[in-house]
């Protein structure tokens, strides 16, 4: 198994999903089911700490791509934070920052939320 | 510089020319730094119109080789506004000169609401008319001086080369993340051909396939739709509001090989319902057996060549790798029954004699040449408590494992009631009870069994519905045949008892035990059995042969006519009477 690991934590009505290592084809499969979960027990609120993120891969950006408008239809919001240089280069790349709130800071994206 | 302006003194002359060539100098300095079109033009306005007094200006900017320009900036009053494109005819000869007075371009000078003393510089490289720096006349009305209109020249040389300078920045940029782009589509397709590959569910490469096209294209609206043995269905997909019909599906299939859904009639309601803008065959050894579609990319770009041959191989890598899925599991199957076959065969030979038992007074020789399918034949020599032997032959419907274990419970039957003091058709009746009981309606036994006795002199058999045994007798014309019996085992109740004959062996006798492996063996052309006939013919030449010689006769001579072609078990028992 690759390394990935993905962890939940709640702020207020804010749930924090952090997670680490490489989120590639065969790892996708965790982000969706956290993000699955997250969404059937009602939090839309979702930010995704990506201190850890060492790797992405298409197949983990298309797993926000599948979620996104869900979430934004239900009065929620994905927001990313904390990546390094080189996974936001490849966001960029595929032109996310257009579509997505990719804050430097978990804290810009929690007041965000409260706003 | 020209110091033709006369009614200025030296002195204050100097001093200026100083100071415009500082001004020079540091715009140059500025406008060379900057990487930003805007910047550039911004200032070199109004630094023009500061420097000059001039109240009104614009600067315009060529679109392409059109005569279109566009408006960028504009100060003072003026008919249009930032932003603007409008067209103005300029005659081409007059783009070569380095400025143009308004009175040259009455037309255009006009339309831009510019008084005749308006002068256009031209903004222009070596090779290209960029476009022109307008200055109306100065607020106190008065002209330009050639002093003042050399200074605003070099300015817009200046200019000109830092924008030239800037667009070359800027288009090298959109190159690098272009490049950066391709560099990154490589990667992902090198790197799922790799996790493909690792893969060995079709559901799994359907779903990375999924995801994978959603964050590289990102988009949100995805199909993936599969034809597997003659069914057509959608295998992975995502923000569908709802799925394709049966025949909406089959339609998907008759598109062109790439469809643009804005662009041509399709006459399916479900692209449209689905917002989907392209949708891509996929063909395996040039069979179209996959369709993608995929909507509208989130950033609202339009899909380009790139991203259809990018959809083209990163579906067409996805299929191949689900096709050999397919392949592994054909594979596999394959192995399983193998292995079954295996198994069979090794029940089988497990169940015949071996050694062959010797029975004083008569030469003896069995053999079951098994084919590749393993038939149900089985044969058995076993001596009984009072000295005799009984010797079976069998043949169970049926091939492989099925066929193997009823053979087995007929050899264990056979074993457990040989040893009993009971009559061979009462033994015969019991065995086809408990296999007509015992085993579904189509399975059937041919058999026949008959005993030796102690002092070797007699033979009593039943024959079950197998293939009479033929008895070679001297002095005979033709072979007898055993066919005194009954019906197959396994097919009724026994009703009715099994007869039995038995016959007295005479010095020479030759008996033949076979199953229809034999009879049946087909020649090269499939259009005629190898039948009894045959058969009687072999033994009749060989007849003065060991058992085993004249065994080996008929085994050859059988694959002789079947051209080695085996489809059924050979089984052959012969027992010569010294």
């Amino acid at each position: 198994m690759k390394n990935f690991n993905i962890a939940t934590r709640q702020h207020q009505h804010v749930s924090i999903l952090d997670i680490s290592g490489e989120l590639d084809a065969h790892t996708a499969s965790q982000l969706e089911n956290a993000l699955k979960s997250l969404i059937d027990e009602d939090n839309y609120a979702i930010v995704v700490n990506c201190t850890g993120l060492e790797y992405i891969a298409s197949a983990g950006l298309g797993v926000f791509m599948a979620y996104i408008e869900d979430v934004r239809n239900l009065g929620g919001d994905i927001k990313l934070t904390n990546m390094n240089d080189r996974v936001y280069n490849v966001f960029d790349l595929l032109g996310f920052p257009s579509l997505y709130d990719i804050l430097e800071d978990e804290q810009e994206a929690l007041e965000r939320f409260s706003n | 510089m020209d110091t033709s302006s006369t009614d200025i003194n030296p002195n204050q002359e100097e001093r200026r020319s100083r100071f415009e060539l500082r001004t020079l100098l540091e715009t140059s300095r500025l406008l060379i730094e900057s990487q930003e079109p805007d910047f550039v033009l911004n200032n070199l306005l109004l630094i023009t119109m500061g420097k000059l007094l001039v109240p009104k200006g614009m600067i315009l900017i060529n679109q392409g080789s059109d005569k279109k320009y566009q408006v960028s900036k504009v100060k003072g009053r003026c008919p249009f506004s930032e932003g603007d494109i409008i067209k103005l005819n300029f005659d081409s000869k007059l783009l070569d000169q380095p400025t143009l007075r308004a009175s040259e371009v009455p037309e255009v000078a006009g339309q831009m609401d510019l008084p005749d003393n308006s002068i256009f510089f031209n903004l222009r490289t070596t090779n290209h008319h960029l476009g022109f720096l307008c200055l109306g006349p100065k607020g106190n009305k008065s002209e330009l001086t050639q002093n003042e209109i050399e200074f605003i020249e070099s300015l817009s040389i200046i200019s000109s080369v830092a924008i030239a300078n800037s667009r070359m920045f800027q288009e090298l940029r959109l190159i690098n993340r272009k490049l950066d782009r391709k560099v990154h589509d490589l990667h992902t397709l090198l790197e799922l051909s790799k996790d493909f590959n690792m893969m060995v569910d079709q559901q799994d490469i359907a779903r990375t396939f999924k995801f994978a096209m959603l964050g590289q294209m990102l988009i949100r609206t995805f199909f993936f739709a599969l034809e597997v043995e003659g069914e057509k269905s959608v295998v992975a997909s995502s923000g569908l509001k709802e799925q394709p019909s049966e025949r909406e599906l089959e339609r998907l299939f008759e598109l062109d090989d790439v469809f643009r859904c804005d662009e041509a009639e399709h006459n399916c309601p479900f692209l449209e319902k689905n917002g989907l803008k392209l949708v891509i065959a996929l063909r395996f050894q040039n069979e179209k057996i996959g369709v993608v579609g995929v909507g509208e990319p989130a950033n609202k770009a339009t899909y380009g060549e790139e991203e259809v041959n990018f959809l083209q191989s990163l579906g067409n890598l996805a299929l191949l790798n689900i096709q050999k899925t397919y392949l592994l599991k054909e594979r596999i199957e394959k192995q399983r029954m193998e292995e079954e076959l295996n198994l069979a065969k090794t029940i089988q030979q497990g169940l015949l004699p071996s050694p062959l038992p010797t029975i004083p007074g008569f030469d003896l020789d069995a053999s079951n040449v098994s084919s590749y399918q393993v038939g149900g034949d089985y044969f058995d020599v076993v001596e009984t408590p009072d000295g005799g032997h009984v010797l079976a032959i069998a043949d169970v419907t049926g091939k492989g494992v099925p066929a193997s274990l009823l053979m087995a419970n007929l050899q264990s039957m056979l074993h457990a009631l040989a040893p009993i003091d009971v009559t061979l058709p009462e033994a015969t009746s019991s065995i086809n009870d408990i296999i007509y009981e015992n085993t579904p309606a189509d399975k059937f036994i041919t058999f026949f069994w008959g005993k030796i006795s102690d002092d070797g002199s007699r033979f009593d058999f039943v024959n079950a519905g197998h293939n009479p045994p033929l008895l070679f007798r001297k002095g005979e014309d033709s072979p007898r045949q055993l066919d005194a019996g009954g019906v197959i085992l396994g097919a009724m109740p026994s009703m009715t008892p099994y007869d039995t004959s038995s016959l007295e062996f005479q010095p020479g006798d030759v008996l033949v035990f076979f199953t229809d492996g034999v009879t049946e063996a087909m020649n090269p052309d499939q259009t005629e059995e190898y039948e009894e006939e045959r058969l009687k013919a072999c033994i009749s030449k060989n007849l003065d042969k060991s058992s085993s010689e004249i065994m080996q006769a008929i085994v050859d001579d059988v694959q002789n006519f079947s051209d080695g072609i085996q489809y059924d078990d050979i089984t052959l028992m012969v027992l010569k009477v010294h």
